[in-house]
């Protein structure tokens, strides 16, 4: 298949497989799964740096918060911050019933949806930390909570979603 | 520790802000171009469930008084129509009253509450007496050797708010510094002149039941301050409290 990718020439002809590259190129690793390690860095005297830390924005209104996490991030790469990771939290859904009772019971439902956006940092000076949070809490808009917090591995696995068979072989075996 | 007398007094001062309740009002171009974003998506947009469903009940309805189809439409009819749900949450919102941006105090100017300017940050200033002269300064206390300068701008606070105020202090390093020398009367040897290091703090609960030990003291915003500090304070303050 390297040989017919190329464009296309006869076979006996002595320009056959003339576009041929991807034997030139250097071999890539193959892909593999694995956990990442965290990494924590903090120096004590006057040169305090911040290990990774969670921005974390939860909200009702979709727009509102995802707006305001690319402004963040976008905020952090002009003040050259390295930023680790942005992601999203799965959604939470709520119902919300009302029970009135004026003669007949009605139920009134309303379905609300929380939503929450996580931005990661890493290399934070804690002479430039409280400006930043002043910064990010003076631009906040209105109905988005803001948190900030240091990363933890119990954050990280809040990530992954739990293997019930995978735990009940492992049970069985043990 | 024997170590040479510095000439200079420290002081440790704090810059308590309340940050704003409310979000400021857009600019003219702002609202233009939210108007027309919000133009855009309406003519973008699909229809939602709600309104799908409103228009099937139109047309059930609109069948139902031209020929009798009553029967076999019947089955899957619901009680509630998506029109008296409409109709309920209208109700619910007229009801609905928000509470207001402008509140008393702003209208009667009263620089001593909290409640003033909801959509800006407010800080405290107080009356002090320094030298000989009383001045309008943010909340300072004199440095003693052996505690951080972060602590002496906790006890400032302490000492003008009362203790147990909720109020989070940002960070170990200070925002600015002013420094001033003392006219040549009272300088000596030893006190050429004084620096005062400000720290900044957020104010997290909004009532202060506590009693205020000195009774001249004001929260304004950074606009206002130009009515109370001396020029060279009022400059190195403005270089570090954002609007």
């Amino acid at each position: 298949d390297a040989l017919l990718a190329s464009h296309r020439s006869y076979r006996s002809r002595p320009t056959h497989g003339i576009g041929r590259f991807k034997y030139l190129l250097p071999k890539e690793a193959p892909k593999r799964r694995k956990e990442k390690v965290q990494m924590k860095e903090i120096s004590a005297g006057t040169e305090y740096q911040y290990g990774d830390i969670n921005i974390q924005m939860t909200s009702y209104d979709l727009c509102l918060v995802e707006h305001f996490a690319q402004y963040v991030h976008r905020l952090c790469n002009r003040l050259s911050i390295r930023v680790n990771e942005s992601y999203a939290m799965p959604t939470k859904t709520n119902e919300v019933l009302f029970l009135e009772e004026r003669g007949s019971k009605m139920q009134l439902d309303a379905v609300l949806t929380t939503h929450q956006r996580v931005v990661q940092i890493r290399g934070l000076s804690s002479t430039f930390a409280p400006i930043l949070l002043e910064i990010i809490q003076s631009s906040q808009p209105e109905g988005v909570h803001l948190l900030m917090k240091q990363h933890t591995e119990a954050d990280f696995k809040s990530r992954l979603k739990a293997r019930p068979e995978l735990e009940e072989l492992l049970a069985e075996m043990s | 520790s024997a170590a040479a007398r510095r000439p200079w007094r420290l002081f440790g001062a704090m810059c308590l802000l309340r940050l704003p309740r409310i979000t400021q009002p857009l600019e003219k171009e702002e609202e233009e171009v939210a108007a027309l974003m919000e133009q855009i998506e309406l003519e973008k947009s699909l229809y939602s469930d709600h309104e799908m469903r409103k228009l099937e009940e139109e047309e059930q309805l609109k069948r139902k008084m031209e020929s009798l189809y009553d029967e076999d439409e019947a089955r899957g009819k619901t009680v509630i129509m998506a029109q008296d749900l409409e109709e309920k949450w209208e109700q619910k919102f007229l009801r609905f009253k928000a509470a207001p941006r402008i509140t008393d105090a702003d209208k009667s100017n009263d620089r001593k509450s909290l409640n003033r300017k909801l959509d800006s940050n407010l800080m405290l200033l107080v009356k002090q007496k320094i030298g000989n002269q009383e001045l309008w300064l943010l909340p300072q206390v004199e440095w003693q050797p052996g505690e951080t300068l972060r602590s002496t701008a906790e006890r400032a606070m302490a000492t003008f708010l009362g203790d147990h105020i909720q109020a989070k202090v940002l960070g170990n390093a200070p925002y600015g510094i002013y420094k001033y020398k003392f006219p040549r009367a009272i300088r000596t040897e030893n006190n050429v002149g004084a620096k005062v290091f400000f720290f900044k703090a957020f104010l997290q609960s909004s009532d202060l039941s506590q009693a205020e030990l000195k009774a001249d003291y004001l929260w304004v915003t950074k606009k206002e301050l130009g009515d109370y500090l001396q020029s060279e304070y009022l400059k190195k303050v403005n270089r570090f409290v954002l609007d």
